[in-house]
Order: C-alpha cells, then structure tokens, then sequence
C-alpha cells in the first residue's frame, strides 16, 4: 500500500535516515523496532511529510506522494498519531473527535463519529471531559479514534503503547488488530514493547542507525538473531 | 474617589482589550508585539480624523476604528513577521521587527498628526475628548462604552470559540499546530485571524483612549509596559489570562496612583508604571507562565468546567 | 561641511561604543537586549545626578536642584577653564563611576529574566528601561527629566572653536580602547564560552557553566561599555536632557547597526555603525532641506523613523547576516596551525 524507494531524509541538514527501503502492504500490520534513536519515528514523520526529505522516493497505492504537504495526506487516507501530544488536551473528547473530522460536512461528520464510537465505545461516557484529564489508555483510544473520524485507510502510530500497563497495551494491540480485521485499516508501528508488538504483526522491520537492518515477516524477525541479540539480550524476556 | 473608582474600570477596560490581542497573537505567532501599543494610537488618530473631518462622534466610529484596525493588524503579520517566519527567522529576530514596525507606525503616527494639523489648522499632535463625553445617571459614557466592548468581544468570543467549529479549529491550531495541521486545519488561518483581531481590539481601544487621557504620537511609549503587564501577570498562554491581567494591572495600577497621589501630591501618573514593572517582574520570577498557567487556575477551570 | 563631517564622527563613535556593547550581548551572547537605552541613560545619570550633585554639595550652593546645577556647572566650567587637569580628572571619575553604576544596572535588569527564554528575557529587559526612562523623564529633581539640567564643560580649557574637535577626538578615543578591549575579550576563552552558550545553551551547561552567572556577567560588562558613552554625550552636549535617552535612538538604532554590520563581528559593526551615523546625520543636517524639496507637510524627523523601520525590515528579510558574516573564532592552537600550513 505504502512503498518507500532508497529515502533519505532528516532534520535541516542533519540526515538521520539513510536509504531506507520498505513497503507495507494493505490488510496487514507492519512493525518497526529499533533501538532509541535509530530514526523509528523520523521515519513515520517523513512518510507524513514533517521532515526534511533530501532524495528518495514514497509511493501510496502507485502514487507518487513524497513532497505532498501533511494535510493534503490525510485527505488521501493517511493518518499519523505521533508519539506524544496526539489529542488536544484542552478540548473535550467531543470537540476533540469534531476537529478529526474537519474536512468533512455536518451529517458526514456525524456518521463517522458514530462509527468511531462503535469501535471505541468507551469513550461514549466521557465524552464532555477534557483530553486533558484522561488516563493514558483512554487518551490513546482517543487518538485512535479521531483517525477513524478521518476515514482512514492508513494508520502510522508511534509507541501507542508506551506508558501503559501491561493489561492495557493487552487493550490496544487488540484494538489495532480489530482494525485491521473489520475496518480494512493498515495499521503501521512503532513500538518499543517490540515482542508483543511482532507478535501481532504480519511484518517486521527493524531499525539501527537510521538504516533497515532486517526486513521480513514478523515472524522471521522474531527469531532474527540481530533482534534477539538486540531486545531480548539487553530488555530481558520478561518486560517485553 | 468614585472618580478614581471610574478611571480604574475604564482603563482596566482598555487595558483587557489591548491585552487579548497581545495575548493571542503571541500564542499563534509566537512573537510578543511591540507594536500593540501603537495600534491603539492608531485607533485615537482614526477617530480623531473622523470627528474632525466628518463630525462623526468618536464612540460612533468604533465600527470603522475596529476594521481599520484588523486591516493594520493583518498588514503587521503580512508585511512585518510572515517574510521572517517562511524564512525561520528566531524569535528574537521577530521581536526586532515587531520593534521596527513599531517604530514605522510611531513615524507614521507623528508625521499624520501634523498632517491633519495643517488641514484644521488646530494643533493635533495633543488632544483629548473627554468634553464630548456623555453621561448617563452620573456614569461617564466611557465607563459604560468601554464596559460593554468588553462584554461584547467577550461574548463574542466565547460563542466563536466554544460553539463554531472554525472557533474549535483556532482552539485546536493555537494548542497544537503540528497536531491540527495533521488534521487538515490551515493553520495560517488561525494566525490571520488573530492578528485581524488583534489590530481591531487594539483600535477599538484606542478610540476611547482620548475619553480617558491626552493623546501624543509618544502615547504608545507610555503604555506600552501596561499591556505587557497585563498579558505577562494573567499569562501569556491563555487567552483568559488578558482578561484576568488586564483587569489585576488596570486596577492597580489606578489605586496605587490615587494613594500616592494623596500621600505625595499631584504628578505621580508615572509611578503607575512602577506597579506594573514590580508586579510583571513578579511573574517571571516567580511562575512565567502567569496566573492561568497556575495549578490553582487549572483546578479553578475544572470546578466551571471551561 | 567640516561641522557636518566633526558631527558625523562624534556620533560615530558613540554608536561605535553602544553597538559594539550590544554587539557582546546580541551578537555574541544571544541576549536580546532591547533594555539597551538603560545603560546609556546610566551614563547621563552619573553626570547630570550624582556629579552634579557632589558639585552643589562642594559649592555650598542653595536652591532647587535644576537651578544649582546651572550654577554648579558655570562654576566648575570656569575653573577647568584654567585648569586642564581638573577637566579631565572629571571625566575619569566620571568614566569610572558610570562603568560602576552601568554594570550594577545592567545585572540588575537582567536578573529577573536570566533564566528565561529569548522572548521573556527582551520584554522584560524593555519594560525595565522604559519604566526608568518613564520616572527619569517625569520626574525633574532626579537629573531635571524634561526641562534639563546643565553640567560642566570638562573641555573648557580648549578654546571655543575647537572644542567640539577635541570632543570628537575624545569620543574617538573612547571608540578605539573600547573595540581593542572587546576584540581581546573575545578571543579569550570567555568569548567562546559565550558564543557556544548562544548556540547551545545545554552543552554550555554540561561544561558545568552556569548560565545564569555568564549572563548576568556579559550584561553588566555590556552596560558598563554603553554608559561610557551616556556620559561623553552629555559633556559634549553639556546637559542632561532626558528625550536625547529614548528607545529608538539607543535601543532601536544599535540593533539596526549591530544587523547592519553584521551580528557577532565587531568589524562589521563598526562599519554599519558608520553607515548608519552617516544616512541619519545626512537626514538630521538637511532637514529643512529634504522637507522643502520633498514638499513634506511634516517634519523630516518622522520620515527618519520609518526610513530606519522599513531599513530593518529589509535587513531582516534579505540580509540577516548583515554586511560582513560572523568570523570563526581562532583558538591559539588553530593559530598556531595557520602560521604553520598556510
Ligand atoms: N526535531 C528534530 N530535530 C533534530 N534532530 C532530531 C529531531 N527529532 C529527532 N532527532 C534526532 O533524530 C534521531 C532519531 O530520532 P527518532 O526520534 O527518530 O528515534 P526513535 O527511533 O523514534 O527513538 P525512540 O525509540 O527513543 O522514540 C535522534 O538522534 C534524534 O536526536
Ligand atoms: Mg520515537
């Protein structure tokens, strides 16, 4: 669905990835790990044009969409949820799920929330609270579901599951695999609860560096001995 | 004492309005304005021409001082700032152009006063209007005038802000541009707005202004501190925080004036400023983030459920 | 045309003094002092508030203060007048308590914002020097705010027609030690301490620098240069007028010439300071001339201000960089290396 070609991209004149190639396929869920600052989430931001991209090339769904400007993607079907600060938390969740759907007409508008609110109904009950005074869990399925506003085709998230405990991460991986099974959503992610994340995933890739080091199906990566020697060794069976 | 009473809201009426703009277009721009003062002055010589000129009773005016203002606010944005910002040019590169356009209107300002001088042949470079003022049961025109500016752009904004999705949209794009523009809001058009509203409040306050204090081309020099108190103490972050500021600074500020006053004699006006320094240099010593950005705000917030 | 030429120079070289102080803060420093007209003003205080003083106090003089200190001045005109060494011991002492009380001013307005960012720190830099401004202006018994005060010839012995060229030749003077002394600092290891702080606050902080202390000391030695230059000023103009301390000719100007020139080169800033000195001296001297042939309605002092707003704009958006760019810093090893390899 995505397909990325030899990018090179970065920050100013700070290059941080280097001739990444990698392709996501429709009605499955890729995952990227990598170590901390091995360019994981530079590389979605590129994708979503909030980077400086010097060469390459990034293709969705045979299109040519490398220097297209961020908004004009998510018309396209392409949502991002960055790491950190993906509601606005002054806004309520109402006001939050409306902002989502922007570009859209009232009844239109309506319809999708609706829809969000059927996968995540538990945001029907705090509806008029602040983003602000959300748990880390609810706030994530917020962010998740403001991208079902948008009818998304392609969700990028960036560890949505940092910071949350273990039965709640449980949560949203689940979620994510609802998505991909019933609403024909591409999930794309990052994540550092690499195991569990994989485990999930049809593909795999792993960042170091700002280079792919290994690209494959998750399984395979899995067993990788690079991935072993990198997560297992240092993080421990256990956290993962 | 009442008098006192009376110059306090009404210039505590001003300062508000003045500050909003600050306020606001240092959260979407980024940038405090120097030059917010000037565009009051702007506003007292645009209703001062239109009184002379046409006999149009400066309150009357207001409508044309506010669009004239936003148009200036724009031409700020347009002209002084979006060429430095595509360039990404830092913050203090901003701030000297803010001070260059200041210094721009303050050239404009003094050069059109003498301008319209010549076309009255009266002396224009120092007037008041406070003998055009009405009065109401005792009330001064100004209190009620100035009063109601603020109910209304309060209103005003309050409806635009919490009930149109455009108004949803600014909240959203002043919280978080990268965010918004990840949801397909133009952001630029947050910015615009702001300084349009910026400009016209400025204005708009500024054609009262002369109901309440001589007018020179050197006025915006000498209020100048007054709105950035306002804006720092009530904070700089959240548009309430004018509100709040403007009302702590513009209050006292005229009671501290008026204790002085009775302790020192007439000719302590520019003490005034001394308050306002002290309570600014409070602020950023002690929270920088001014009164809305306390916790105790926040916790304030919830109990209305803002 | 030589009075035109003598008057380019004596101001020259005191926009030289201020700009190049602005220069160590700004341009190196990355302080935003948009305080600068405080320390300048500091300068005019020491002469007009506390020489004056001392001066009534050794006279014995009676009377309000604007009236004594005409008396004062005429007074220790007349013995400097006979007496060359009293002149310039004057302006020593002088020189020395303005460079005191400057570098106290200077720490202290920027105490309460040292630790904030460029933003914050230049509205409250500003908003300090205006108030003092505001309060010195309105209030006539601190140096006589609007009405004035006079203050001693320091140069009375020269004769009349020459004095203003040995004025000059003094503020030139005062230009060249205070360019050779910021060219000697800032090849020291505290120039490049500072330079690195303004490219990158963290590292400065990971050298187990603080700050906070680098700031306040760059402010006070910054304040310390510019009253330098308050207090030539006022000899030469023998008076104290507080207007002549305003904002925009010394705040609003040094930045203009700091830009001009070129930020973080002192060479550059000497050059724009020329520059400037010349287009605003040119515009000052043929004022009735340029409104006569311009058929201006108004005075020509307005068009200077917006000339000057709209040459910082153009600066700002088309050559920030200024006229001559910032030099690399040469430590003595690279030096050295130079000399070596050519
Ligand atoms: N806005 C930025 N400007 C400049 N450099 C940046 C910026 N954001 C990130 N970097 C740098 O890019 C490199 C990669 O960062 P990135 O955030 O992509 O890593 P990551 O793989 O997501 O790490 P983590 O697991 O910690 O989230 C880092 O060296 C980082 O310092
Ligand atoms: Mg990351």
């Amino acid at each position: 669905m995505i397909k990325v070609e030899k990018l090179n991209s970065g920050y100013g004149k700070l290059q941080i990835l280097f001739d990444i190639d990698l392709e996501v396929p429709r009605g499955e869920i890729t995952t990227i790990v990598g170590p901390n600052g091995s360019g994981k989430s530079t590389f979605l931001k590129s994708l979503f044009g909030l980077t400086d991209i010097f060469s390459g090339r990034i293709t969705y769904q045979g299109k040519d969409i490398t220097y297209i400007p961020p908004h004009e993607k998510t018309k396209m079907g392409i949502s991002y949820l960055p790491q950190t600060n993906n509601v606005f938390t002054n806004l309520t969740v109402r006001e939050n799920l409306r902002i989502a759907g922007y570009i859209l007409n009232g009844e239109e508008l309506e319809e999708r929330i609706n829809f969000a609110l059927e996968v995540f109904p538990e945001l029907r009950g705090i509806l008029d609270r602040k983003a602000g005074s959300l748990s880390g869990g609810q706030r994530q399925m917020l962010a998740m579901a403001t991208a079902l506003v948008r009818k998304t085709k392609i969700l990028m998230l960036d560890e949505p599951t940092a910071q949350l405990s273990p039965k709640l991460a449980q949560v949203i991986f689940d979620k994510i695999v609802e998505l991909r099974d019933n609403y024909d959503i591409t999930p794309l992610l990052v994540e550092q609860n690499a195991k569990r994340a994989l485990e999930i995933s049809d593909v795999g890739y792993m960042f170091v560096s700002g280079r792919v080091a290994y690209g494959g199906s998750a399984e395979s990566l899995l067993n990788h001995e690079k991935f072993q020697s990198y997560f297992l060794g240092v993080v421990g069976i256990e956290e993962c | 004492m009442i008098d006192v009473l009376i110059g306090a809201m009404v210039w505590s009426n001003l300062l508000v309005l003045l500050a909003l703009g600050l306020t606001m277009t240092y959260i979407t721009t980024g940038v405090p304005n120097f030059a917010q003062a000037s565009f009051a002055i702007v506003g007292s010589y645009i209703a001062l021409t239109l009184l002379r000129l046409i006999g149009l009773n400066p309150y009357l005016s207001i409508p044309v001082t506010f669009i004239l203002g936003g148009i200036l606010g724009l031409s700020t944005y347009y002209i002084a700032l979006k060429p430095l910002i595509k360039r990404k040019a830092s913050i203090e590169m901003l701030m000297i152009a803010t001070l260059a356009w200041d210094l721009i209107l303050f050239g404009i300002i003094g050069a059109y006063s003498e301008v319209l001088s010549a076309i009255t042949k009266k002396t224009e470079t120092l007037f008041v209007f406070t003998s055009l003022d009405f009065n109401i049961y005792g009330i001064p025109g100004r209190l009620i005038v100035s009063s109601l500016l603020v109910l209304l752009t309060i209103l005003g904004l309050y409806l635009l802000l919490y009930k149109t999705k455009f108004g949803i949209a600014l909240r959203a794009s002043m919280e978080n541009p990268s965010l918004a523009e990840a949801m397909g809001i133009n952001v630029e058009n947050t910015r615009l707005f702001s300084w349009f509203l910026s400009g016209a409040l400025a204005c708009m306050a500024g054609s009262v202004l002369p109901y309440l204090q001589e007018i020179v081309p050197q006025t915006g020099y000498f209020i100048v501190v007054s709105i950035f108190a306002a804006s720092i103490v009530g904070g700089l972050y959240h548009i309430v925080g004018a509100l709040v500021g403007g009302y702590i600074i513009g209050i006292s500020e005229s009671l501290f004036t008026y204790i002085l006053s009775i302790l020192l004699g007439p000719g302590v006006l520019v003490y005034s400023k001394v308050i306002s320094l002290l309570m600014m240099i409070a602020t950023v010593l002690l929270h920088p983030r001014g009164i809305t950005g306390t916790e105790m705000w926040r916790r304030v917030e919830r109990w209305l459920n803002l | 045309m030589v009075e035109l030429i003598t008057l380019i120079l004596f101001f020259f070289a005191l926009y030289v003094i201020v700009s190049l102080s602005l220069n160590l803060e700004f341009g190196y420093g990355g302080i935003p002092n948009f305080g600068k007209a405080l320390s300048v003003l500091t300068g005019a205080l020491v002469v007009g508030g506390i020489l004056n003083r001392l001066l009534i106090w050794y006279f014995g003089i009676e009377g309000d203060f604007i009236s004594a200190s005409s008396l004062a001045a005429y007074r220790m005109t007349e013995i400097v007048s006979q007496n060359p060494l009293i002149g310039l011991g004057i302006f020593l002492f002088c020189v020395t308590m303005a460079v005191v009380a400057g570098a106290i001013a200077g720490a202290l307005s920027i105490l309460p914002s040292a630790k904030l960012k460029g933003d914050y720190l230049g509205v409250t830099l500003l908003a300090i020097s205006e108030v003092v401004y505001l309060i010195l202006f309105y209030n006539t018994e601190i140096v006589g705010g609007y009405y004035g005060v006079s203050v001693p010839d320091i140069l009375a012995f020269v004769p009349g027609e020459y004095r203003v060229y040995a004025y000059t030749v003094l503020a030139l003077i005062c230009a060249l030690l205070v360019y050779l002394f910021l060219e000697k600092l800032l090849n020291s290891p505290y120039g490049r301490i500072l330079r690195g702080h303004r490219e990158n606050e963290d590292l400065i902080k990971a050298f187990g620098r603080d700050v906070m202390k680098l700031r306040i000391k760059t402010m006070a030695l910054g304040s310390a240069i510019a009253a330098i230059a308050g207090v030539v000023f006022v000899f030469y103009s023998s008076s104290v007028v507080v207007n002549a301390f305003n904002r925009v000719e010394w705040t609003f100007y040094p930045f203009l010439i700091v830009l001009l020139g070129g930020k973080g080169n002192n060479k550059g800033v000497v050059l724009g300071a020329f520059i400037f000195v010349l287009l605003k001296m040119l515009i000052d001297f043929y004022k009735f001339d340029i409104k006569y042939l311009l058929h201006l309605p108004f005075e020509a002092v307005w068009l200077q201000y917006i000339v000057f707003g709209i040459l910082a704009l153009l600066i700002l958006c088309y050559k920030p960089e200024g006229i001559l760019k910032e030099e690399p810093i040469y430590t003595p090893p690279i030096k050295s290396r130079l000399k070596t390899n050519p």
